[in-house]
């Protein structure tokens, strides 16, 4: 009579972690202790690991990008051209990230699940584990709960997007609204990060002062854990205040900006790398407008062009710093285009088979994965669903994803996908 | 003369309260269980400030706060709290507490916020009853005077009703259990779900052709549900059952025998077997002990800051009590008193464990939050919170008048928050909802702990209609204290108004201090001084 999910297990929605937590990442701390297993926090604790996401919504081509075929009946019109891989070729149009493969890898055999913008965006963000009845945090939540900041006193999870920003609660799924992100619009902080006009930096000084005054008094006589994470809330918000500098666009080297690109996916890439360096954990940078039904090839003529120099610089300049070794990027979109090339001269969605690429943090230099049919339209080897690529990441991020649990109300619930495994073939 | 002695010994048996008094009672079996020296009592301020929070929502005036200062009367305290209990700001107060925790800030179904909120002030101006508000809304039709109560089940999904009745009436967060038992509270059986769900398939919204209005009506339920674990391959069938109840027989009726009345004006016939009204009734009955030990605990909760089995939707014997002893007594009183919610809140502010003091007992470092050897500071929720910022700083008489003109654009509130709106909100509403976008937890999302946010102290901290209600202006606290000349009114009208208490000695002479340093900007110097207080820890919490 009715029908009942095949679910494997269920989960328990979220109130529970934010209750016996207190403060979630936007409001400064985070405790390991009710929600990951004993002796792996320590062990996490101790790494310092970076993410940089770059999200390209609406899709990417592959064959105009990672995997050109221009032999091939679906190939279009632009060339392939040699990169620093003997014997490897990316489309024509990301020269730069061409002259930079042998420090990333790219794999051509991405094979998921969902077509569709409004439902792919967040199953793929959410890495698609099997459905248990609650909403997963998207990738950035989850590490900013795994990992916790890099830098206390930063928030672990930033995304920067072109149009509004805010503090953004949906993308923390049941971990609870204070897992979300701090988005920042257009490449700014939110409005509330700014001393009022008319408040001078000494008054500011003084009246936090006052303030701190006030609480010593108040707090000499209790021991509610309450009053410690009210005061902790305010410490952040008066360091990342006095940190904004680092989401100022004015303050960015001249130079930079030229190689990064004045675009707005160039002035994110090169934002997020301010921000890496500054000791964020997770950066989401979004650039919409990809998802090119028609007039594929001018659209990909103008727009990939826009990632491949921000990305190649974007690699070199943390490997220039050291930071690549700890830091994984990932280029991605909900799925790839199709091979048939549609009467409007666009692509569709296609899931079915299609290219990411990744650097840093444990990825292999210069490994091309997977085989494709001749034509580019189907897996010919392996084909990787998104809860590989979320083991990958988790593994290369120091978590075991095999072990490391989600601990909600007693009950354990798996941070990726139960039937996928990390993609050896791009690890070092 | 004998009559009339005779029924003044009489009467208070046949209505129960001759009975011990309950509050000397929670106290004996708190202390019992302290496992230590408690907190001295609140002084006057600290306990005017904790219970006008926790039964009008608002903090107290100067005035207020003065004048009780000042009483001698030693019963004073009580019958503050019977005045408060009995005032209008206490219904609406527990409107929005009942309805934040009941609604969880979803807006669904078709009840109006404001047809909903009337009827729960209008319960709870009067004598409410949690046992009846709960069959109100549990066997909710939308016919009649409790027409409003139907927002509860919000829009009829069964599953969603499911989970909603047994987590906020049995305590029970039944959500795992929809799949397969439950996988760590070993009591909390599939069975439990499907059971509670059987009563509640029947049920949709219906429109009547005729006043065009939504019912809640119950179709004919031919046959028990069947349900089967992920974990097992054989089904399993229910008809309605409670938790530690009894399997409800599903009664057969010849063809065309189904109906107590028939269909009519668009909506279907109302069949003799309505399993929900059957659910409204056993559910809220007083022998049903999860129901009862639920609505105690959550009360005590509102009350006190934390439940005697926390977390509030976790009621087993897994995650006991942290006074059996008091739960027993409480539940057994709250039904002797017919789920009086006044009484058992009043009984409560009386009790000593109440209006104990927040400040550690002497020569004591910390204290388990379970034993309520101080009282356990709150966190204001939003709605007190907008309230007090608005109080405290003198501003709530013109602010909250603040009406949105007809052709107002629509406010851009995310612009307001990134930056790219750069107007002030025109509208009390609109400010509300400012408020309530920073404080509030999104929809759905049950508010019972305290979780404090970087945004959430970046609003206090630097929002622009703070710093504008900080600057003197038609009336508000900075202006009357601009008009002060020595440093003690002026730190006394401030921590008053502010604090709901007298400043100390070296408070005032902070800010002595603070204006002398100050003295070529001192009605900015006193926003500052204002804004410390503010942002202050004392003033966030209920303490």
């Amino acid at each position: 009579m009715n029908h009942i999910p095949h679910n494997h297990a269920c989960g328990n929605t979220e109130h529970g972690v934010s209750r016996r937590q207190m403060l979630g990442t936007l409001g400064g701390a985070v405790g390991f202790g009710s929600l990951l297993q004993p002796g792996i926090a320590a062990e996490i604790k101790k790494q310092h690991k970076q993410v940089c996401l770059i999200w390209l919504d609406g899709g990417m081509s592959q064959y105009e990008s990672w995997h050109p075929l221009p032999e091939s009946k679906f190939g279009g019109p632009f060339r392939s051209i040699k990169t620093s891989i003997p014997g490897v070729h990316f489309s024509e149009l990301v020269p730069e990230t061409a002259k930079i493969a042998h420090k990333i890898s790219v794999i051509r055999t991405m094979e998921t699940k969902d077509p569709n913008h409004s439902t792919g965006v967040p199953r793929i963000q959410r890495g698609d584990p099997i459905d248990r009845g609650v909403t997963y945090p998207h990738l950035g939540s989850a590490v900013a709960k795994l990992l916790g900041p890099a830098n206390p006193n930063l928030p672990p999870y930033l995304w920067i997007k072109p149009g509004n920003g805010g503090f953004i609660a949906k993308e923390a799924g049941f971990l609870g609204a204070q897992y979300g992100t701090l988005a920042l619009g257009d490449g700014k902080p939110p409005i509330h990060i700014h001393r009022p006009d008319g408040v001078s930096a000494e008054v500011e000084a003084a009246r936090n002062a006052l303030r701190l005054k006030a609480n010593e008094r108040f707090k000499a006589y209790r021991g509610a854990s309450e009053i410690d994470a009210y005061e902790t809330s305010y410490a952040m918000a008066r360091q990342l205040m006095a940190r904004k500098e680092i989401f100022d666009d004015s303050k960015m080297d001249p130079k930079d900006k030229e190689r990064y690109g004045t675009h707005p996916l160039g002035r994110h890439i090169l934002q997020a790398r301010r921000l890496l360096e500054a000791g964020v954990r997770f950066i989401k940078v979004n650039s919409y407008h990809w998802d090119t039904h028609g007039d594929n090839f001018n659209m990909s003529q103008r727009l990939i062009p826009q990632l491949d120099r921000p990305f190649a610089a974007l690699i070199n300049d943390l490997e220039d710093r050291g930071m690549l070794d700890h830091t994984l990027v990932i280029v991605m979109s909900e799925f790839g285009r199709t091979p048939i090339i549609n009467s409007r001269l666009g692509r569709d969605h296609w899931p079915d088979c299609w290219s990411i690429a990744l650097a840093g943090c444990g990825i292999k230099r210069g490994a091309i994965i997977g085989e494709t049919t001749k034509d580019g339209a189907f897996v010919n080897s392996e084909g990787y669903d998104i809860g590989h690529l979320f083991h990958t990441i988790f593994t290369l991020l120091g978590l075991n994803p095999r072990k490391t649990r989600y601990r909600i109300k007693g009950q354990k619930l798996a941070i990726a996908h139960d039937d996928c495994e990390p993609i050896k073939e791009v690890m070092q | 003369m004998r009559r009339i002695i005779f029924i003044c010994i009489l009467l208070p048996v046949l209505s129960g309260w001759a009975a011990e008094r309950l509050s000397p009672r929670i106290d004996k079996l708190i202390v019992a269980k302290a496992g230590g020296s408690v907190a001295t009592r609140s002084d006057d301020s600290e306990f005017f400030r904790r219970v006008k929070l926790d039964l009008t929502g608002r903090i107290p005036s100067a005035t207020d706060t003065r004048s009780f200062l000042q009483d001698t009367t030693s019963s004073k305290r009580a019958k503050l709290i019977d005045r408060l209990i009995a005032s209008d700001a206490f219904a609406t107060h527990w409107t929005d507490r009942l309805s934040v925790m009941l609604l969880e800030r979803q807006k669904l179904g078709k009840i109006t916020d404001e047809e909903w909120r009337e009827f729960l002030a209008k319960n709870l101006k009067g004598k409410p009853r949690w046992d009846v508000l709960a069959q109100e809304m549990v066997g909710a039709t939308g016919q009649g005077d409790e027409r409003p109560a139907m927002k509860f089940l919000g829009t009829a999904d069964h599953h969603a009703m499911t989970e909603d009745v047994a987590r906020l009436f049995l305590g029970m967060d039944l959500k795992c259990a929809k799949c397969h038992d439950h996988p760590s509270v070993n009591e909390w059986k599939q069975a439990h779900y499907w059971g509670l769900f059987s009563y509640l398939n029947q049920t949709k919204h219906a429109t009547n052709s005729k006043d065009k209005q939504t019912y809640l009506v119950e179709g004919v339920a031919m046959k028990k549900v069947d349900f089967q674990s992920v974990f097992k391959t054989e089904k399993e069938i229910t008809g309605p059952r409670l938790p530690g109840g009894k399997e409800v027989a599903i009664p057969m009726f010849a063809k065309g025998q189904e109906f107590e009345k028939p269909a009519a004006d668009g909506l279907p016939g109302v069949p003799k077997f309505r399993p929900r009204e059957l659910l409204a009734r056993d559910l809220t009955s007083k022998n049903n002990t999860y129901f009862v030990r639920n609505g105690v605990n959550r009360i005590w909760y509102l009350m006190m800051g934390r439940g005697l089995v926390h977390p509030l939707d976790e009621l087993h014997t897994q995650n006991p009590s942290s006074h059996p002893k008091l739960m027993e007594l409480l539940m057994r009183e709250f039904v002797a008193h017919e789920f009086d919610v006044k009484w058992f809140v009043r009984e409560i502010a009386l009790s000593e464990s109440y209006q104990r003091s927040s400040r550690l007992p002497n020569g004591v470092k910390k204290i388990e939050v379970t034993r309520y050897r101080t009282a356990h500071p709150k966190a204001m929720t939003p709605e007190q919170l907008l309230k007090a910022v608005l109080k405290a700083t003198g501003n709530e008489a013109w602010v909250t008048k603040l009406k949105a003109t007809d052709n107002a654009e629509k406010f851009d509130r995310r612009g307001y928050f990134t930056g790219t709106n750069h107007e002030v909100p025109t509208s009390f509403e609109e400010i509300r909802a400012l408020f309530m976008l920073t404080y509030a937890e999104p929809a759905g999302t049950p508010e019972v702990d305290f979780i404090p946010g970087l945004n959430k102290a970046l609003f206090l901290m630097n929002d622009r209609l703070i710093q504008d209600w900080l600057k003197p202006q038609k009336g508000n606290l900075i202006e009357r204290l601009t008009k002060l000349e020595t440093p003690k009114s002026i730190a006394e009208e401030m921590y008053l108004s502010m604090l709901a208490r007298l400043p100390e000695v070296d408070e005032v002479a902070t800010v002595a201090n603070y204006l002398e340093r100050n003295n070529k900007r001192r009605a900015a110097a006193l926003g500052d001084l204002a804004w410390a207080l503010l942002t202050s820890t004392e003033f966030r919490l209920n303490h």
